[in-house]
């Protein structure tokens, strides 16, 4: 069930449920950090109570999850520590919760960023998947309630959707724990890099913004070569966001450079700390 | 011991009371003088504003005018006006009043206050317009420059306040907003409203009842020596030339035109797909942007598919989605019959 | 001076960037943002395009019509949003009944002796024993034998409706009334909320953009009836409401007591929304989006379960550590004595008079202050104070025992024999509705607004109303009933 080509070991017993570790709120000595982001009611909390053994509010209305939330799991030997953010339809407005989601993928550095998705509502949720991924490029697509998409006669290709979006696409319905495997599988192979995605970026934008976008991002690039998201840069620039403008200032985005030149190098030192 | 009870409670009372008087910062009598003092530098704030006011539209500031926009004697104003020029903020030259330098950045620091509320009030609250002007002559004298750059930063620093006026940087710059009056526009260019004086409130009242906003496109009809007439979201409008000189607009490129016709989703019946044209501009900030999210851009197909009681909300089958929204935010999204369904 | 430098954009290196980001904007206008989201739309749709293949979901999608229609028209959207309140709050009147009685047998009349006798064994002091086993053991235990039957009744039917979908749709319909009263729509979802637990519900209210809705959301939350304070709904509408009809009837009606109760809880937050609006929160009701998700079938058993941990254990919990401490303040001021006369007698026979004018008594009051902490504990502090207050003799188990009494009956003849009416009830279960909200909510109030003054008119403003209603029912019905 997943649409990155490695196939080949989806039945050996490292990637098997029993893998999985709940830790609840233990958070000591994590390997590696996750983002789970998406739309209001995707199943976000539920993929994170599924993976964390926790028990954050779901239900079937938009805006229930106001808060962030932590958990911790470890999978194949490796400690995790994940963030239900709240639901938020966009990156690119002004509301709270949204602060908080696209502060803590740029700034917070995910090792991965899990985006939910409703299958049912493809259409408007990649919205917020192309957002994200203007931003980061390690993430995994979960497209959840695929159940219902199947009741709904539905069918959505995840070979065409991680083909098209550059990332590892897994189908799921994560009340009944389906794909939860997949999902670790494909999470774990991001996160420590033996998955290279190489993200979609938006494309159609306008002429007479795309200029000054593209304009904008030369001269961010410019300042920080090597920068991996200074179009996303260009674009809070141009939005006025004033976290990103205090982030140029203070050359808080060179943080950003470093981890991306250097990913093995920090990888290292993780493994070291755990021994 | 009843009337030891009473007495204590009887004591306690009067501690209270006293504390309500005159406790430091909290009591009526601190907050009294406090009060006096603020009055009295909301006044010298005024001054320079309307200093600044007279050198933007090259009219002469004196002491009279001061008085007449302050609405006080004249012994009042030329009191607030030696007092300013002891701070250095304010210059005499014969009968005319200049702003000096730090009285330039003064004023300026003023209006920036009192146009990032205003453009507060506008994108994020649902203060009515009627009363935003109001409120933001209180409120800058109330916020300091630093809560000024953190409301700046909340709101994404804007530029433009909801008239269209510049909002001055943190820094005191105050860029020029290009554009031509109303009544410059040749019959049949399309314009774009960029601004809107909002001073005397009563003719601004005038122009927004006609349905004019920053954003709004027109095209000029016919141009008149006493009237204008232009069409904008498929109403004619006539305005009467004083009231089309508050007006300025800039030219609308071929390409960057709305279509018509201006229809709004509001009145499309249940169960008819149309497809969205544009989305007015007087819909703007935090509830623009909602609507955006929720996946209603020009081009998306819009059905409306359940009633309320009232009719108002309704809930749009949007990309697949069923969206409730108000008569309020359906009025501001023109739509077309879906070409392929029609 | 080299700080101030660091901070002048026009001196950093960035600071050129950062002028033509600004020039760009000017150059751009409102028309950014616009753009920019449509060209992402117009990415998305050809990526859904290529990677969704649908087949005959027409079928499908007219039954969540269908269903939609049914909940949300014009005939049938409010008799079924009544008649859904109706059927859950009668399973759980009805239903609580049982097991109620049951954990009260079980903990008050089975364990409690069974402590005391064996903290008097150990030779523990009489007020050790009383502080620990009458005032906080017995707190504690009343508060679980009273709500966690109807909680865990309750809660998992809210769940349920909440995974199916229902709760937005409730929303939709309402929101018509909030529109008219200057508020935001989502606050009938934030009120729903407030129904389980009002500081939940307050917390809620962050899914409101509009500052000034929101505090409105915030102020009117503890109009709707939060789970503390259904066992005294319940209660005394059985004693009182019930009374008045046959006895077959009694569950019914009982029932359509607490049913009004909560809907005039929805018209207040409704007519105080309005008042707010039109004074100290001044403005237009404005935008309003909220998106209907699909139905959902719900997992039944998961449901329950989860249900159970989540919210019952977790509010029941709450409750309890709340009552320990208030327990052992009954009982203290049931025991500690000034002149000869506990404290708890002094202020009872000090507020009386005004407690009688507003068609309560000085027990009444005393309780709910009290009560702050937890409105759970209300009833039993009232029983206690009035077995205390009134010497009835024969009932109770000693000064400053918190007891749930063995019946309806029993606790009817208690409160009866302390001089109740049913005037009495209705107001006290009015000013159960309205009232300051519990210090847990005063505080969650507190941390979401930042702001004392909002605080404070969201704790007095319920207070205030308590005591105008209550008087105003209580000279009305003396001047009806000639008393
Ligand atoms: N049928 C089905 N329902 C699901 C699935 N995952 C979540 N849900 C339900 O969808 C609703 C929203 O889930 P929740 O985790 O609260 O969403 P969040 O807002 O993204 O955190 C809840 O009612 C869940 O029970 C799934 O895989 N299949
Ligand atoms: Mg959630």
């Amino acid at each position: 069930m997943s649409g990155t080509p490695n196939e080949a070991c989806a039945t050996c017993p490292a990637f098997n449920a029993g893998h999985l570790t709940r830790l609840g709120i233990d958070l000591s000595n994590v390997d590696f950090v996750v983002a789970l982001a998406g739309n209001p009611n995707t199943g976000k909390s539920t993929v994170f109570n599924a993976l964390t053994g926790l028990r954050q509010h779901t239900g079937n209305w938009p805006g229930k999850t106001v808060t962030r939330a932590e958990g911790g799991f470890a999978y194949s030997g490796k400690r995790f520590k994940i963030v239900d953010l709240p639901g938020t339809y966009s990156l690119l407005s002004t509301s709270a919760d949204e602060e908080v989601a696209r502060d803590f993928i740029l700034f917070g550095k995910p090792d991965v960023t899990v985006i939910v998705v409703d299958a049912t509502r493809l259409e408007r949720n990649l919205n917020l998947v192309l957002q994200v991924l203007e931003i980061t490029d390690k993430a995994v697509l979960c497209v959840n309630l695929i159940d219902e998409a199947r009741r709904h006669k539905m069918e959505v290709d995840e070979r065409t959707l991680a083909r098209e979006l550059g990332i590892p696409v897994v189908l799921a319905a994560a009340r009944q724990r389906e794909g939860i495997d997949q999902l670790l599988k494909s999470m774990f192979e991001v996160a420590t890099g033996a998955v290279v995605c190489k993200p979609r970026r938006v494309q159609s934008i306008p002429p007479a913004v795309a200029k000054a976008v593209d304009r904008l991002t030369e001269r961010v690039a410019g300042f920080f070569p090597g920068l991996p998201n200074a179009r996303w840069v260009a674009m809070r620039l141009l939005e006025g966001d004033q976290r990103m403008i205090d982030a140029v200032e203070s050359g808080e985005l060179n943080t950003l450079l470093d981890q991306a030149q250097r990913p093995a190098e920090n990888q290292q030192a993780r493994v070291a700390d755990t021994v | 011991m009843n009337s030891t009870f009473v007495l204590i409670v009887l004591l306690f009372l009067l501690v209270v009371l006293l504390g309500f008087v005159f406790w430091p910062g909290k009591g009526i009598v601190p907050r009294m003088l406090l009060a006096r003092k603020e009055k009295s530098r909301a006044h010298l704030e005024d001054v320079l504003k309307h200093a600044y006011d007279c050198q933007y539209r090259s009219v002469a500031c004196t002491v009279e005018s001061i008085a007449g926009i302050l609405q006080t004697s004249i012994g009042n104003a030329s009191q607030l006006v030696t007092r300013l020029e002891s701070m250095g903020l304010l210059e005499r030259d014969g009968s005319a009043l200049h702003l000096t330098s730090d009285g330039t950045s003064y004023a300026l620091r003023i209006i920036r206050i009192h146009r990032l509320w205003e453009r507060y009030l506008a994108d994020e609250t649902s203060v009515r317009e009627a009363d935003w002007h109001r409120y933001a002559e209180r409120q800058e004298h109330l916020l300091s420059p630093a809560d000024a750059n953190a409301l700046a930063a909340r709101l994404s620093n804007p530029q433009v306040d909801p008239h269209g006026d510049p909002i001055p940087t943190a820094t005191g710059e105050i860029p020029i907003v290009p554009g031509r009056l109303l009544t410059a526009l040749e019959e049949g260019e399309f314009g774009r409203v960029v601004h809107i004086e909002d001073e005397p409130p009563e003719i601004y009242a005038q122009l927004v009842a006609e349905g004019l906003y920053p954003g709004l496109q027109l095209q000029m009809i016919q141009r008149r020596p006493d009237y204008v007439r232009f069409e904008a979201e498929g109403e004619e409008v006539l305005l009467a030339t004083p009231l089309a000189r508050q007006v300025s607009v800039t030219l609308i490129p071929e390409e960057r035109r709305k279509r018509g016709p201006f229809a709004t989703l509001t009145a499309v019946e249940s169960g008819r797909a149309v497809v969205v044209t544009a989305i007015s501009r007087a819909c703007r900030g935090q509830q623009r942007r909602r609507i955006m999210d929720l996946g209603i851009v020009p081009g998306t197909r819009v059905t409306p598919e359940l009633d309320s009681l009232t009719g108002n909300p309704r809930a749009y089958l949007v990309r697949g989605t069923l969206v409730a929204l108000r008569k309020e935010q359906t009025d501001q999204i023109f739509v077309e019959p879906d070409a392929g369904v029609a | 001076m080299s700080t101030t430098d660091l901070k002048n954009p026009s001196s950093s290196p960035t600071a050129s960037l950062l002028t033509e980001a600004n020039a760009l904007r000017w150059e751009m206008g409102e028309e950014y943002h616009d753009s920019l989201m449509e060209g992402i739309y117009e990415d998305a749709a050809r990526i859904a395009d290529r990677s969704v293949t649908r087949s005959g979901e027409r079928r499908r999608f007219n039954l969540d019509r269908a269903i939609d229609h049914l909940v949300t028209s014009k005939w049938t959207g409010f008799p079924f949003m009544f008649l859904v309140l109706a059927v859950v709050f009668w399973l759980t009147v009805v239903g609580a009944n049982v097991p109620s009685g049951l954990l009260a047998d079980l903990l008050l009349d089975t364990v409690h002796p069974m402590l005391k006798g064996a903290m008097q064994s150990v030779g523990s002091p009489w007020w050790l024993t009383g502080v620990l086993i009458d005032g906080a053991y017995l707190a504690g235990a009343w508060v679980v034998s009273v709500m966690l039957p109807p909680m865990a009744i309750f809660f998992p039917m809210v769940t349920l409706l909440e995974d199916f979908g229902y709760l937005p749709r409730v929303a939709f319909n309402l929101d018509a009334l909030y529109r008219r009263a200057g508020a935001h729509g989502r606050q009938a979802l934030t009120m729903t909320m407030g129904f389980g637990c009002n500081a939940a519900g307050v917390v809620a209210t962050r899914i409101i953009d509009s500052p000034r809705e929101r505090l409105i959301a915030i102020i009117t939350n503890n109009f709707s009836l939060c789970n503390g304070r259904w066992p005294t709904q319940i209660l005394i509408a059985s004693i009182f409401v019930g009374a008045m009809v046959p006895a077959h009837f009694a569950g019914l009606v009982a029932a359509g007591g607490v049913v009004v109760i909560a809907v005039l809880g929805v018209a207040l937050s409704l007519v105080v929304s309005w008042s707010l609006s039109r004074s100290v929160l001044r403005g237009e009701a404005s935008a309003f989006s909220l998106e209907l998700p699909p139905y959902r079938p719900p997992r039944i058993l998961q449901t329950l379960y989860t249900s159970l941990i989540d919210r019952t254990i977790i509010v029941l919990w709450r409750a309890v550590v709340f009552a320990v401490p208030a327990g052992i303040v009954i009982w203290l001021v049931g025991n500690v004595t000034i002149d000869g006369v506990t404290v708890a007698e002094h202020f009872v026979n000090w507020s009386n008079p005004f407690g009688l004018l507003i068609g309560l008594n000085g027990v009444i009051l005393l309780a709910y202050i009290i009560a702050i902490p937890a409105n759970e504990i209300v009833i039993p502090t009232v029983l206690m104070l009035t077995v205390l207050t009134s010497a009835i003799n024969g009932v109770g188990a000693g000064a400053g025992v918190m007891f749930e009494a063995d019946s309806t009956v029993a606790t009817a003849e208690i409160l009866r024999g302390g001089g109740w009416t049913a005037l009495t009830g209705i107001c006290l279960m009015l000013f159960s509705l309205l009232h300051n909200p519990c210090s847990t909510t005063i505080f969650t109030i507190y941390k979401e607004t930042g702001s004392v003054k909002w605080t404070a008119l969201a704790t007095l403003l319920p207070l205030g109303m308590g005591f105008v209603v209550c008087f105003l029912v209580a000279q009305g019905w003396r001047l009806i009933a000639g008393g």
